[in-house]
């Protein structure tokens, strides 16, 4: 419910699109529900904003894009980690974390 | 990473209708199943289709987005945007119009000027390794320059040169060349090969060496038919043969001098060539590779001490001063140049201000224009982009507009030929020029299309929009960018006016200087005789005498002879010994200017003789010799005393003829009206001894037509010698103008950069005050309605501008007193902060700003309330 969702914080969508990315190839609408799926419906991707985000990776060589078909037959445009993609994939997600347990430990202390 | 950024980008570009149509597959393949995914939770079709379509947001704005993401929308925006801009452009030709003029008079002088400053600054020049080489401040003569080569290291070679008229006859009327005189170093000093054959070689370069002569391509061409079998041909030179042994190439220029034919100075002047106390050489060196200046002017130091030593009858005060062979040419011009480019920079600051403004008035009229674009979604970064586009679309047309505006000026530039810059016979615009004008465009566009483009996106747009509504009550409306654009313009302008007004001060006060001589209705010819046929003092009076008493039969003429005109650049120097005077160390007595005369040279120039008498006819071979001193020789040299009756001669004359000084004449300005006057001695040619003294000066006082006079007066001297060329046909008025040639060209252009930026800020003013009035045209008409005078809505129009006015010219004072500093060079007898001249052009600049304002704001005047109150 869009009550519940909370917006997602500037720059990590394209960290959670590495991430949801990271298993097997997906095409665009598929990794918006996995995204919505796996944080139980808390993140929720503006539509608007995840299809350029998808190019910025590409363009930067993270992913790569090739044409296949969907689960429901339909040619679809598949997503793909590259090399690159994972290792930035892991630099981010080390960075992430440090920040988060950074910021939990501040809240929790002070 | 950066690669595959770039042929992703590349990849994109090209392929972009296939690429478009993925994008779009893509997307609607989202919406699909988006819809899809509704339509199995229950919802109807129509309903689902509704629900992702929402959540989707604008179709044709994520498109764009995606299109930004994958880097090509750059390209495209930017095509898009000129098509955009041109067509905006092209629909208001008067705004059009009026910028990119305003952008091509300030883009177009300073290309004008910049490719004089390239050409002469920063232009290598026309030799190899040009970095190596040194010219001597001072001239020297053969044997010092040989004997400083051989003392010292640092030197791959040296090279010294005099420039002599030499006449050529061969064809039917003799003519003057100019013969230079060199040492066969010269060529390898300056690093240049003969075209044609060869170079005076060293051995030849000695005492009885061979008279070999090698041709400039000039010469080669019009006189020898561009013969290329001339090698081995032999030319008459001063009634001397000489063998053609080289030509040079054709685009061979000497660093200073103008030569036709280049001869051993051994084979040219004999006498002159081992005589150590005949300075007459320039010099030129080519330092070794790795070797500094510092160390070189070190070693020459030395050598010159050596020299002082072992001959101090004539090398007592030497002191030989080398400085890049560059910074020696562009010298006294460097200034000037720098001076100019300077104020050229103002020039285009102030018609950039003028751009800028433009714009920011084109800005409010297009507001609805940009308001609807705004709430159509299009994002600030998007429409500054825009415009930015339009604003450097313009300053380049204006660029190109300059470019063709500057080709005429440096036409100009070089009509007005001053002196430094007349060896430049053509300034050329190479690469260099046009990378300029590209670039200044280029960041004219983008900088002052960006100030006002990021003033409106700060809210200036939107205070226009407030002003134009009907709240404005009060009026406190004022764009920032806007006043100090114009305050800004006003002190710059004020910069220039006055660095014009003091250079027109300086220029009246140099033409206001006496040259102690009357230069109308005098013409001047110049004569030498050849060496062979005239060897000794008797043959030449004869000759001169003769040709000047039938120059004198004919009438309403009267004619005289000198060796050397006043600010003609030559003198002969020597130094002088005075009769009871204690007797000086040798090589230390003081200069003096000598000139020979004959006939009635005071009265001919009407230089006032103050004290004694004139020379008459009586002074002659066999008679008491006399001489005529000026005043400054009187001052200098017998200070306080009666000079008339005292002794003189030349110093090293032993045993002494003394020249009984007979009279004093007036001071003359020989070496130029900005130069001190030297103390100089006129004797008569007549009882000179010196037999080298072959060439002369006709001055001719005249009211007979002068084309008529200079035939009539060549008849005669080739009637007595058909042999002898005459040359140098000048009048006095054009040598005093031609000396002052230099400062009359700073002073013309500078004067032209203040009227154009008078001009320039002139029309900001205008356009600052008629958009004022144009905004508070229903405000004024209450005013009116309401019964103001016309006082007080001149007032109102107009007294932010007198403010900004005052404003601006007290900054242009400010910046005027710190900046004309820079000026001093130029100036002659004239302060830097002369009060007259500063406050004489606040008064001016202040009248033009005044005027510029009071025009548009007589409109206010004129509005109908009615009609005021119902424009809107």
């Amino acid at each position: 419910m869009p009550s519940r969702s909370i917006d997602l914080p500037q720059g990590t969508l394209d960290l959670l699109i590495l991430r949801t990315l990271s298993p097997e190839p997906l095409h665009g609408w598929a990794v918006s529900e996995r995204i919505q799926q796996i944080s139980s419906d808390v993140l929720r991707v503006q539509q608007g904003s995840l299809y350029p985000a998808l190019h910025r990776l590409e363009r930067r060589g993270w992913i790569k894009a090739r044409w296949g078909t969907s689960e429901n037959n339909r040619r679809a445009k598949f997503y793909q980690l590259t090399k690159a993609g994972r290792r930035e994939l892991e630099i981010e997600q080390d960075a992430w974390q440090k920040l988060t347990a950074a910021v939990s430990q501040v809240l929790e202390t002070v | 990473m950066l690669l595959h950024d770039l042929l992703f980008r590349l990849r994109s570009l090209m392929r972009r209708s296939a690429a478009e149509n993925e994008l779009d597959d893509e997307l609607r393949f989202h919406l699909e199943r988006q819809t899809d995914k509704y339509v199995k939770s229950g919802m109807s079709e129509a309903e689902a289709l509704r629900r992702a379509r929402l959540e989707f947001g604008g179709f044709d704005q994520v498109k764009d987005e995606c299109r930004e993401a994958r880097g090509v929308s750059l390209v495209e925006t930017l095509v898009q945007d000129l098509h955009y801009s041109a067509r905006t452009l092209l629909h208001s030709p008067a705004f059009t119009a009026c910028a990119v003029l305003t952008l091509a008079l300030g883009i177009g002088a300073n290309t004008a000027i910049f490719s004089v400053v390239n050409t002469v600054l920063l232009n290598p020049l026309p030799y190899p390794n040009p970095q190596e080489l040194l010219a001597g401040r001072q001239n020297d003569s053969l044997p010092n320059l040989k004997d400083i080569q051989r003392q010292t290291s640092s030197f791959a070679s040296s090279g010294g040169i005099n420039i002599e008229p030499m006449d050529f006859t061969a064809n039917s009327e003799p003519v003057r060349v100019h013969g230079a005189q060199v040492d066969a170093g010269l060529l390898a000093t300056l690093g240049v090969r003969p075209m044609l054959g060869r170079w005076i070689s060293a051995d030849e370069d000695v005492k009885g060496g061979p008279r070999n002569v090698v041709l400039s391509y000039p010469f080669w061409r019009d006189f020898l038919g561009a013969d290329p079998h001339a090698l081995g041909r032999a030319i008459q030179l001063s009634d001397k043969s000489y063998t053609v042994i080289g030509v040079m190439p054709r685009n061979f220029t000497l660093p200073r001098e103008l030569a036709d034919v280049f001869v051993p100075l051994w084979a040219g002047d004999p006498e002159a060539a081992p005589d150590r106390a005949v300075h007459s050489m320039h010099s030129y060196w080519r330092l070794k590779p790795g070797v500094r200046l510092a160390q070189a002017q070190a070693e020459i130091a030395q050598a010159d001490r050596r020299l002082a030593e072992e001959f101090p009858d004539t090398e007592r005060e030497r002191g030989t001063f080398l400085i890049p062979l560059h910074e020696w040419l562009v010298g006294d011009v460097r200034s000037a140049l720098l001076v100019l480019f300077g104020a050229v920079g103002l020039v285009l600051l102030i018609a950039c201000a003028n751009f800028a403004m433009l714009l920011m008035a084109r800005a409010v009229a297009r507001q609805r224009e940009l308001m609807i674009r705004a709430s159509l979604g299009a994002r600030n970064g998007r429409l500054i982009c825009q415009r930015l586009t339009e604003s450097t679309l313009l300053a380049l047309v204006g660029g190109a507009v300059g470019l063709v505006a500057a080709k005429a000026g440096t036409t100009l530039l070089l009509a007005l030929k001053p002196a430094e810059l007349r060896r430049f016979d053509a300034i050329t615009m190479d690469a260099r020029v046009f990378l300029f004008v590209f670039a200044i465009s280029l960041l004219t566009g983008l900088l002052f299309g960006l100030l006002p483009a990021w003033s409106a996106s700060r809210g200036d747009i939107a205070e226009a929009l407030r002003e134009n509504a009907r709240t404005t009550a009060t009026g406190v409306s004022r764009s920032p960018l806007r006043s100090f654009l114009v305050t800004a313009e006003l002190a710059l302008a004020l910069i220039l006016l006055a660095g014009a007004g003091l250079l027109i001060k300086g220029f009246l006060r140099l033409r206001s200087v006496d040259p102690g001589f009357n230069s109308a209705n005098v013409i001047t010819m110049y004569l030498q005789l050849p060496g062979t046929r005239y060897p000794q003092i008797p043959l030449q009076t004869n000759f001169r005498r003769e040709l000047l008493d039938r120059i004198n039969a004919f009438p309403g003429v009267h004619a005289a002879m000198i060796t050397d005109l006043p600010l003609a650049g030559n003198f002969v120097e020597h130094r002088v010994v005075v009769d009871g005077q204690p007797t000086r160390a040798v090589g230390a007595e003081p200069e003096v200017q000598t000139l020979s005369v004959m006939g009635d040279y005071f009265g001919v120039m009407q230089i006032p003789v103050r004290a004694g008498r004139n020379f008459s006819a009586m002074d002659r071979e066999g008679q008491p010799r006399v001489a005529i001193v000026n005043e400054a020789f009187v001052r200098q040299l017998v200070p306080g005393q009666s000079p008339i009756g005292i002794r003189i001669d030349w110093a090293g004359n032993e045993p002494h003829e003394w020249m009984t000084i007979v009279g004093v004449a007036g001071d003359v300005k020989h070496s130029g009206l900005n130069q001190p006057v030297d103390p100089a001695v006129y004797a008569p040619f007549s009882q000179n001894d010196e037999a080298w003294r072959k060439w002369m000066t006709l001055v001719i006082r005249t009211q007979v037509p002068v084309a008529g006079l200079v035939e009539d007066v060549k008849k005669q001297v080739w009637s007595l010698d058909s042999q002898i060329p005459v040359s140098g046909i000048q009048s006095m008025d054009d040598l005093l103008a031609v000396s002052v040639a230099q400062q009359r060209f700073n002073m013309s252009l500078l004067v032209s950069f203040a009227v154009l930026a008078v001009a320039l800020a002139g029309v900001g003013i205008y356009g600052m005050v008629a958009y004022r009035v144009n905004q508070r045209t229903h405000e004024i008409g209450i005013y009116i309605a309401l019964g103001a005078q016309h006082r007080d809505v001149l007032r109102l129009v107009m007294k932010d501008g007198v403010k900004l006015g005052v404003l601006g010219i007290v900054l242009g004072l400010a910046g005027a007193m710190a900046l004309t500093r820079v000026m001093v060079s130029l100036l002659f007898e004239v302060e830097p902060t002369d009060p007259a001249i500063l406050i004489g052009v606040a008064l001016l600049l202040g009248a033009v700003a005044m005027l510029a304002g009071y025009i548009p704001a007589r409109r206010a005047l004129g509005i109908h309330p009615i009609t005021a109150l119902r424009r809107e």
